[in-house]
C-alpha cells in the first residue's frame, strides 16, 4: 500500500525548543489517521510544518510521491495537501458558499479578463462538489448567509467545508470537533468516516478521544514533539506509553473527563479569540 | 572629495527637520498605534499661523467658517463661527511687530489645540475601525490642513527674519573645517534644535510617570487600561505632545523652507520614525539626520561629471527617504511593531453589483443626456467628472477588493500620460500658444496609449513588489514616499519627459479611428467637443463593467479573499504574490488610462496635476462615496473639485473654492470612516441602511426610537 503523505525525521525548531522532534509519519492513501497528545505537544505546528506555513529545519515530507519541503503553501493546497485551522480563518467578506467556491475554482492566467467580460463559466462539476461539501456539513440553510452572521460552531464547520470543496487528496483536520456544540459535533462525527468514500485520506487531530479513537484506523501520539507511540485505536488504548503520557493512570474514567474538560477550554479560548 | 563631505555635513539641516518630524511620529504612534500622515501639515499650519501672527496679529483657527455670508443667508445674521482672531495689535509704532516669545507661546497652543482636534475629532472615534479607516483618517488630516492653508493664507510662500539664527541668509560659516566651502549657520542652530527637542521628549518618556505609562500601554493596551491608566487619556495627551513637537519644527524651519513643502517633508519624518523603529526617539532623531545627510550628499553627486543626467538633483533628493522607507521595512519589515491596540475593526463590506446591464444602460442614457444638455463648461465638468471617475476605478479594485492601500496610483496616471505624451510628440508646436515643444518618437495615438498603460502596468508591479512582503499601513508608508519620488525623480524630468515637463507639456491631438477626441482642438474650435465627452462615456462604462463583472467573478472572490486573510487564502490554495500583483497590475491599467484621459482634455500637462494633493484628494472622495463598489466610484466622482455636484452647486449659490471643497471631502472622510466603515453609498446594503430604511417606512414606536438614539450615540 502506498503512502499519500510521509513524513521523515521532520524537525521544526523554535528558538531552542523542539517543537516537532524527528517524526516519522505515514498516512496510508485512503485511510483515517489520527494524531494525538497533549496541549502543546507539537500537533499543530506539525500540520503547520508539512502545509508549510512554519520552515522545517531538518527532515522531509513527501506527498504523493513528491519531496513537498520547497514547495509554497498555496502549491501544496493546489497538489491537494488541504488543511483546516484551529481558529477560525475564514473570508469574512465573502458568503459561506462563496468561501467555498475561492477554494473549490482553480484559476488560469486569462481568468481575470474572462471575469471582467463576465464569460468565466460555471463549472457545474465544481459546483456539486461545493453543494455535497455545503451539504455534509448541513450549511445548506446558510449557504449565503456572511460567516459572522453563524454561531461559533457553525463556522468552524465552513472552514472544514471549505477544505472539502477543494478536493484535497489528504485533508488536514485541526481540531474540527473543537467549540463545536453536541448537535454539530455529531453532525461533524457523523460524516468523517464518509470522506474517505470521496477519494481522499484523512489526517485528524483533535482533543476529543472518543472521537479520534472511534473514527481512525490508525493513531499517533505525539508529546513533546515526540512520537511516542502509535497503532490501531485498541492498541493505543492500551498503551502503557500512552497512559502514562496522556491519559493518566486511570484511563478509562478519565479520559472522558479529559475530553469534555479540554473541549470545554477550547470553546472558551476559541470564543476569546473571535 | 570635500565638496561632498561638507554637503553630508550641511544636510543636518533638512536632516534636523526629518528628526523632529519623526520624533512627532513616534510619540503620535506610542499613543494610539496610528501612523500620522498629516503630521507635517500640523507643521505647516502652525508655521504659517505664526507667520500671519507675526505679520498681520491675527489668529486664524483651523477650520472655516460654514455660513456663507452671501444672498438670504447675510439677511439672517446668523452668528457666524469665528476663525479669525485679533491677538495682536501690529500698529504698535515702536516694533511694529508682535512680541516674539509671546507670538511662539500662542502658535505652540494652537498646535496642542490641533492635537486635541485630533485626538477627539479624528483618531479616538476610529480607534476600533481597520487599518484603512486609520489610514483614511490620517489622510483626511493632511487633506483638511493643507486645504485650510490654502484657505486661508493662500498657499503662497512665506519668508520670514523671525530668528535671526536660524534664518538660512544670516550668514554661512566661511572656509567650514578649512575644507574651503561655506555652510549655513543656521544649519547647526537647527541641528541644536534638534537633539534638544530628542532630549526633552526623551527624557519625559524616560522619567515621567506620563511617559511611563504611554510605554506600559504601547507594550499592552489592555494590561495598562486594568492598572487604572486610561488608553485614551493617554492617547489624547500624546497626540498634544506630538502635535507640540511639529509646531515647533515648523516655526524653526519657516525661515528655512516653505510651509505648504513642511506638509511634504512628512516622508522624510516617516523614513525617520521607521529608522526608530516606530518607538525609539533617539533612533528617530538619529535617521532623520542620516536622511537629511545622505540626500544632502546625493544631490552633490549629481554635480559629477559621470553621473547621468536622466537622475535630477531634486529627484535624487526626494528618492532618499523612499530609500530608506524600503530598506527599513525590507531589513525588519516583519519585526515592526504593530500596535496591539483592544480591538481591530472589520474591513468595510464588498457586496456584489449584480444586474451590472441595466444599471450601465440607465448610466449610460443619463450620461449621454446630459453631454447634450451640458455646454461649454458643462461639457469640461462632465468630462472632469468621468476622468474622476475612471480613476476612483482603479482605487475600487486595488484598495476595496484587494486591501492594498496604494496612495501611488495619481502618479502613476500621472507617469502614463507623460509617456504617452512623448511618445506621440515629434518635435513640432501642436498649438499655436504652446510655448514648448517635444521631440519624441512621433508614435500614433492608439500605439502611444496602449504603450503608456503598458509602462503604467510595469510600474505599478514594481510598486507591488514591496507588498508581498508589506502590508497595511506600511504600505501607505512606502506609497506616499514614492508619490514623491516618483513626482520629483520621473515626472519633472526633461531627458526622460520632454522639454515641457519642468513647465508645461503641451499634449499632442489624439487622433481614434480618425476622430479628434480631445478637449482642446486646435483645428475645430472645440466644436466636437462632444465627441470627447462620448468617447468618456463609452471608456468610463466599459471600465466601470469590467470592474463590476470582476467583483462577481472569480478574481473577485480571491481579492477579496486575500484581504481578509492572507494564511486562509493561500490554505484555500490561492497563490497571494500573484493575485496582488494581479490587482496592481489591473489598477495601474485603468489609473493610467485616466491619465491619458486628463492629458486628451488639456492642452498641456503641468506636474502640479499629479502631486499629492490631487491623488489624496480624490482618494478622499473616492472613500467618501464608497471605496468596495463600482457605484462608489461614480459617486465619489460626482463629489470632486469641478465635478458635477460641487459647480452645480457653484452655478446655483456661489462659486466653491477648491480647498473648501476638499476640506469638506476631508470632513466627510473621516465621518463616513466612522459611520460607514468606507462603505459609503454601499450603505444602503448594509445593516444601518436597511434599518434606517425600514425605519422611515413604518410609524415611530418606542422600540425604533431607541435604536435610533442608540445608533446616533454610536455616532
Amino acid at each position: 500500500m502506498t503512502n499519500i503523505l510521509e513524513t521523515k525525521d521532520l524537525t521544526v525548531t523554535f528558538g531552542g525548543l523542539n517543537a516537532c522532534d524527528h517524526v516519522d509519519l505515514a498516512v496510508p492513501t485512503g485511510k483515517f489517521v489520527g494524531l494525538i497528545g497533549p496541549n502543546g505537544a507539537g500537533k499543530t505546528t506539525f500540520i503547520d510544518a508539512i502545509t508549510g506555513y512554519v520552515p522545517t529545519s531538518a527532515g522531509k515530507a513527501v506527498f504523493d510521491g513528491a519531496d513537498i519541503g520547497e514547495m509554497k503553501p498555496h502549491e501544496r493546497a493546489q497538489n491537494g495537501l488541504v488543511r483546516t485551522f484551529q481558529s477560525l480563518e475564514l473570508f469574512e467578506d465573502l458568503s459561506v458558499r462563496d468561501n467555498l467556491l475561492v477554494a473549490a475554482y482553480p484559476t488560469r492566467w486569462y481568468t481575470f479578463i474572462s471575469d471582467m467580460f463576465h464569460l468565466t463559466k460555471r463549472d457545474e462539476d465544481i459546483e456539486s462538489r461545493v453543494d455535497w461539501a455545503l451539504d455534509i456539513m448541513g450549511l445548506n440553510d446558510v449557504a449565503e448567509s456572511m460567516p459572522t452572521d453563524l454561531p461559533h460552531g457553525r463556522r468552524k464547520l465552513v472552514g472544514v467545508a471549505r477544505a472539502l470543496a477543494a478536493r484535497p487528496k489528504l485533508i488536514l483536520l485541526d481540531e474540527p470537533a473543537a467549540g463545536l456544540d453536541t448537535a454539530e459535533s455529531q453532525i461533524l462525527g457523523g460524516h468523517l468516516r464518509e470522506f474517505l468514500n470521496h477519494d481522499m485520506s484523512v489526517f485528524l487531530i483533535d482533543h476529543d478521544m472518543g472521537l479520534v479513537l472511534s473514527v481512525c484506523d490508525y493513531i499517533y501520539v505525539l508529546d513533546f514533539g515526540k512520537i511516542i507511540a502509535s497503532g490501531t485505536p485498541a492498541e493505543i488504548r492500551e498503551s502503557p506509553a500512552v497512559k502514562a503520557a496522556y491519559l493518566g493512570e486511570q484511563a478509562g474514567e478519565i479520559q472522558a473527563q479529559e475530553g469534555e474538560r479540554m473541549r470545554g477550554q477550547q470553546q472558551e479560548t476559541g470564543e476569546d479569540s473571535d | 572629495m570635500s565638496a561632498l563631505l561638507v554637503a553630508l555635513i550641511a544636510g543636518i539641516g533638512a536632516g534636523a527637520l526629518y528628526a523632529m518630524l519623526g520624533t512627532g511620529i513616534v510619540v503620535a504612534f506610542r499613543g494610539s498605534g496610528v501612523i500620522n500622515f498629516g503630521h507635517g501639515a500640523v507643521a505647516g499650519y502652525t508655521a504659517y499661523s505664526f507667520h500671519e501672527l507675526r505679520v498681520t496679529g491675527s489668529l486664524y483657527l483651523p477650520w472655516f467658517d460654514p455660513i456663507p455670508e452671501f444672498g438670504f443667508l447675510k439677511t439672517l445674521k446668523i452668528n457666524n463661527l469665528p476663525v479669525r482672531i485679533d491677538i495682536f495689535d501690529v500698529t504698535d509704532p515702536i516694533s511694529g511687530k508682535p512680541n516674539l516669545a509671546l507670538t511662539v507661546l500662542v502658535c505652540l497652543l494652537m498646535s496642542a489645540f490641533l492635537g486635541l482636534l485630533m485626538h477627539f475629532l479624528v483618531f479616538r472615534p476610529l480607534r476600533n475601525s481597520p487599518t484603512l479607516g486609520k489610514v483614511i483618517g490620517s489622510i483626511g488630516v493632511f487633506l483638511y490642513l493643507s486645504s485650510m492653508m490654502a484657505v486661508h493664507f493662500g498657499g503662497q510662500n512665506r519668508y520670514d527674519a523671525g530668528f535671526s539664527g536660524f534664518n538660512s541668509t544670516a550668514g554661512a560659516v566661511e572656509n567650514f573645517l578649512g575644507l574651503g566651502r561655506t555652510i549655513p549657520r543656521s544649519n547647526f542652530y537647527l541641528f541644536g534644535a534638534a537633539i534638544v527637542m530628542c532630549v526633552i521628549v526623551w527624557a519625559l518618556y524616560r522619567f515621567s510617570r506620563f511617559g511611563i505609562s504611554t510605554r506600559a500601554a504601547d507594550e499592552n493596551e489592555k494590561g495598562a487600561a486594568l492598572l487604572g491608566y486610561s488608553p485614551q487619556f493617554l492617547a489624547g495627551a500624546n497626540w498634544v505632545l506630538a502635535s507640540i513637537t511639529a509646531g515647533a519644527a515648523g516655526i524653526l524651519f519657516l525661515h528655512k523652507t516653505q510651509p505648504a513643502q513642511i506638509a511634504l517633508f512628512v516622508v522624510g519624518g516617516l523614513g525617520a520614525a521607521l529608522f526608530g523603529n516606530l518607538t525609539s526617539i533617539p533612533g528617530a532623531t538619529a535617521g532623520g539626520l542620516i536622511i537629511g545627510m545622505v540626500a544632502s550628499g546625493g544631490v552633490e553627486i549629481t554635480n559629477y561629471d559621470w553621473w547621468p543626467e536622466i537622475l535630477p538633483p531634486s529627484g535624487v533628493r526626494n528618492f532618499v527617504p523612499l530609500l530608506a522607507i524600503i530598506l527599513v521595512l525590507y531589513l525588519r519589515g516583519d519585526k515592526l511593531p504593530i500596535r496591539g491596540s483592544i480591538s481591530i475593526g472589520r474591513q468595510p463590506r464588498a457586496p456584489k453589483t449584480n444586474n451590472v446591464s441595466i444599471g450601465v444602460i440607465a448610466a449610460l442614457g443619463i450620461a449621454l443626456l446630459l453631454s447634450n444638455i451640458f455646454v461649454s463648461k458643462w461639457e469640461a465638468v462632465l468630462t472632469t467628472t468621468l476622468i474622476a471617475i475612471i480613476f476612483m476605478y482603479s482605487l475600487t479594485v486595488l484598495i476595496g477588493f484587494l486591501g492594498q492601500i496604494s496612495l501611488v496610483q495619481w502618479s502613476i496616471s500621472g507617469l502614463a500620460a507623460y509617456v504617452m505624451i512623448r511618445l506621440m510628440a515629434d518635435g513640432e508646436k501642436i498649438r499655436e500658444t504652446d510655448f514648448v515643444t517635444n521631440s519624441g518618437w512621433g508614435w500614433p495615438t492608439v500605439l502611444a496609449f496602449v504603450a503608456a498603460i503598458v509602462v503604467a502596468i510595469i510600474f505599478g508591479l514594481l510598486v507591488g513588489l514591496p507588498a508581498l512582503r508589506i502590508r497595511g499601513v506600511q504600505l501607505a508608508v512606502v506609497t506616499i514616499a514614492a508619490v514623491i519620488a516618483v513626482e520629483n525623480l520621473l515626472l519633472r524630468n526633461p531627458p526622460l519627459m520632454g522639454d515641457g515637463s519642468v513647465s508645461v507639456n503641451p499634449t499632442p491631438s489624439p487622433n481614434w479611428f480618425g476622430q479628434y477626441v480631445g478637449g482642446f482642438n486646435p483645428n475645430t474650435a472645440r466644436t466636437d467637443y462632444w465627441k470627447f465627452s462620448l468617447f468618456l462615456i463609452i471608456i468610463a462604462g466599459l471600465v466601470g463593467v469590467g470592474v463590476a463583472n470582476l467583483r462577481r467573478g472569480q478574481i473577485g472572490r480571491r481579492f477579496l479573499a486575500i484581504r481578509a486573510n492572507e494564511r486562509a487564502a493561500a490554505a484555500a490554495g490561492i497563490n497571494v504574490a500573484r493575485m496582488k500583483l494581479l490587482g496592481f497590475g489591473i489598477s495601474s491599467a485603468i489609473a493610467a488610462i485616466a491619465g491619458c484621459m486628463i492629458a486628451y482634455k488639456l492642452p498641456g500637462l503641468q506636474t502640479d496635476q499629479f502631486e499629492i494633493f490631487g491623488g489624496l484628494a480624490l482618494l478622499a472622495f473616492a472613500y467618501l462615496g464608497g471605496i468596495t463598489t463600482v457605484w462608489g466610484a461614480i459617486v465619489g466622482g460626482c463629489l470632486i473639485a469641478g465635478g458635477l455636484l460641487p459647480e452645480f452647486l457653484g452655478v446655483h449659490f456661489e462659486s466653491i473654492d477648491t480647498g473648501l471643497i476638499n476640506a469638506v471631502g476631508a470632513i466627510g472622510l473621516v465621518v463616513n470612516a466612522k459611520v460607514t466603515n468606507g462603505e459609503g453609498v454601499a450603505l444602503l446594503q448594509t445593516d444601518l441602511g436597511k434599518n434606517t430604511l425600514a425605519m422611515l417606512r413604518r410609524p415611530p414606536d418606542d422600540e425604533s426610537s431607541e435604536n435610533l438614539n442608540d445608533e446616533e450615540a454610536k455616532v
